[in-house]
């Protein structure tokens, strides 16, 4: 405790340069912090989002997931309704969807566009994902209505100058081989944000699209957890147990989750290592000056029997007392920022690729805040070492005549 | 027949100035008794600082041999001169070299902390140590509240609150108007007898010689 008292009240020997490296410690500190956070919220958010998509364990046929189709459903998942019953009677399981990818044309008379479809159960599956599938006009479609409803994407509705209550027709490839078409209504307009998908998607009730496709597969079963956390260990439990089907967890399928953390991993790592070597310099040339000045005094305390070490110890921790002091004001201001963006309601622009933008927000992380404040302080540590050891070993006649 | 608290035997010690080589002690041997207090006097760049850094374990000499309490030094590791240093000698500088963060009290106790001694222990220590050098009531100032006499009175309680065999001291008068240097004179007299601690003081001051059992003069690296 005495060392300590002693390493503060020697910050404070000279305090200018002390808050100078205070500072840069602390906008360091919470320029990791916030960089850091807003990665961790885009994680969160693509993960929720990658997993609402697909559910978080999805099975389908031995060869679904790596296998290509010379005909649809070739490698469709068939008696699905005695699984889709068995995997909602599992515990943890909140709800089992059935769905088939399928595509074709999609023609309003006049002119055609290739679709890409989903086949869902309607409702369950709207109310399943959320706000991911947003609704720009319409409604969810009714899977009991008399002509076959579907959902398009924005832009497949104006290519095909479509609106709510517009009849198409969906032209598909059947499992035989043959071309089949089917009459439907257009009950909803919806948007996932990436033009490229508005521009072909064309959502239908899964029963419907069984009967395009003369089938009574299924491409996939999507299940959906209570707690997600569980995946991994619901999907080890089903491949045992199912050897006869493929299993995958959401994160298996989540390409554009995992392509963006890899990159945003390496964004905000190099960031966070240049801040680091910033507090680092920093560090240096406080406590480098600090050494420097007080050379004599090194030299009166080894004189009397202290070891190199023992200075160099008192040097690291006056490094702890600035790095520790920067990082919980770099702590401060990053959790006001955290809250500030709360109300702040700032959006960011559509990232490439995307229609729309996201809320700019920062999400708060205790493993986050005590890793950066543990390199930090490290970092602080090891400035301190490197400028100190060797004046603690310097000749002690020759600190002693220091001028 | 005690062994003497530090045996020189035959040091040498040379620098190099440039291409030059300064010999700064030519072969000096000196033995001072436990309890005794040995001025060492001369002319400046006379060798006093080499004998008191050699003396001191803060410098090693070219050649010779250096005992202490008759033990052999020179084979030594320089940790375990540090230990010695650490344990057994106490030193007073002539510009006081106080650390200026410390208050008195933490200038004093400072080397019964490197010993690990116990807190209570320290706390009666070093207000016995302030008592006994005339600054009871002040040891929570700093050394720039403090007068150059009184600074010195805490230089010399910090060497010898750990009850040092050895005391060095480098002209510890030499900063001090002539009134408070006799007043050290006599303080650093009076503590080392006490204690019974042999003390090497290089001085120029004659007030100081006469308080010493013998005066030992140097000129060009030997003794006179």
């Amino acid at each position: 405790m005495k060392w300590l008292v002693f390493a503060l009240r020697n910050v404070l020997r000279n305090r200018r340069r002390s808050l100078t490296a205070l500072l840069i410690t602390a906008i360091g500190t919470a320029a990791v912090l916030v960089g850091g956070g807003f990665a961790l919220f885009t994680y969160d958010s693509l993960r929720e989002v990658s997993a609402r998509d697909s559910g978080h364990v999805v099975v389908g046929a031995r060869d679904f997931f790596t296998g290509d189709e010379d005909v649809p459903m070739q490698n469709g998942l068939g008696g699905a309704a005695a699984l889709q019953a068995e995997l909602a009677a599992l515990p943890g399981v909140r709800a089992v969807l059935p769905r088939i990818e399928f595509s074709g044309l999609i023609s309003n008379g006049d002119k055609s566009a290739v679709f890409v479809g989903r086949g869902v159960v309607a409702q369950t599956d709207f109310r399943v994902r959320g706000v991911q599938t947003g609704f720009v006009a319409g409604e969810p479609f009714d899977a009991g209505a008399s002509l076959p409803e579907i959902a398009i994407g924005k832009d497949l509705a104006r290519i095909m100058k479509a609106n709510v209550g517009s009849g198409l027709t969906l032209l598909s490839t059947t499992t035989e081989g043959n071309l089949n078409a089917v009459d439907v209504v257009v009950r909803g307009i919806v948007s996932v944000g990436v033009p490229e998908i508005d521009r072909r998607l064309v959502i239908a009730d899964i029963g419907a699209v069984q009967k395009l496709l003369l089938t009574d597969k299924v491409s996939t079963l999507s299940l959906y957890l209570s707690d997600m956390e569980q995946s991994d260990a619901v999907a080890g439990s089903l491949a045992a147990t199912h050897p006869q089907i493929a299993v995958r967890t959401w994160l298996d399928l989540a390409s554009f989750y995992q392509a963006v953390r890899a990159l945003y991993n390496r964004i905000f790592g190099m960031l966070g290592g240049i801040i680091l070597v910033i507090v680092l310099f920093a560090m240096v040339n406080t406590l480098g000056m600090a050494v420097a000045e007080r050379t004599r005094e090194i030299g009166t305390l080894r004189a009397i029997g202290t070891r190199p070490d023992e200075i160099v110890r008192n040097f690291v921790l006056e490094a702890a007392v600035i790095g520790g002091g920067g990082a919980l004001a770099g702590m401060a201001i990053a959790g006001a920022v955290t809250i500030a963006l709360l109300f702040a309601g700032i959006q960011m622009p559509p990232p490439p690729g995307r229609s729309t933008g996201y809320p700019l927000l920062v999400n708060f992380s205790a493993v986050l805040y005590a890793a950066t404040g543990a390199a930090v302080i490290a970092a602080s540590a090891l400035a301190a070492w490197w400028v100190s050891a060797k004046a603690a070993r310097r000749p002690i006649t020759e600190a002693l005549a220091h001028v | 027949m005690s062994s003497p608290a530090l045996r020189l035997y035959d040091v040498k010690k040379s620098y190099r100035n440039g291409a030059e080589p300064v010999h700064a002690l030519r072969g000096v041997s000196l033995e001072i008794a436990p309890g005794e207090m040995v001025a060492l006097t001369g002319p400046s760049g006379s060798g006093k600082s080499t004998v008191l850094n050699v003396c001191g374990l803060l410098d090693a000499p070219d050649s010779g041999q250096r005992e202490m309490g008759g033990e052999p030094l020179d084979a030594r590791p320089e940790a375990e001169l540090t230990r010695l240093r650490r344990e057994k000698i106490g030193f007073v500088f002539q510009g006081f070299n106080l650390v200026p963060v410390m208050t008195a009290s933490d200038n004093i106790e400072y080397p019964l902390l490197l010993l690990g001694t116990p807190a209570a222990e320290r706390r009666r220590r070093v207000d016995d140590a302030l008592e006994r050098v005339g600054l009871a009531g002040l040891g929570g100032r700093l050394p720039d509240q403090l007068s150059g006499g009184q600074r010195q009175r805490v230089a010399i309680a910090r060497a010898l609150v750990k009850s040092p065999a050895l005391v060095i001291a480098d002209e510890p008068t030499g900063n001090l108007d002539s009134a408070t240097a006799a007043q050290i004179v006599e303080l650093l007299h009076q503590l080392t007898h006490e204690r019974g601690a042999a003390a090497v003081v290089a001085t120029h001051d004659d007030r100081m010689t006469r308080y010493c059992d013998r005066v030992v003069r140097l000129a060009d690296g030997l003794l006179a």
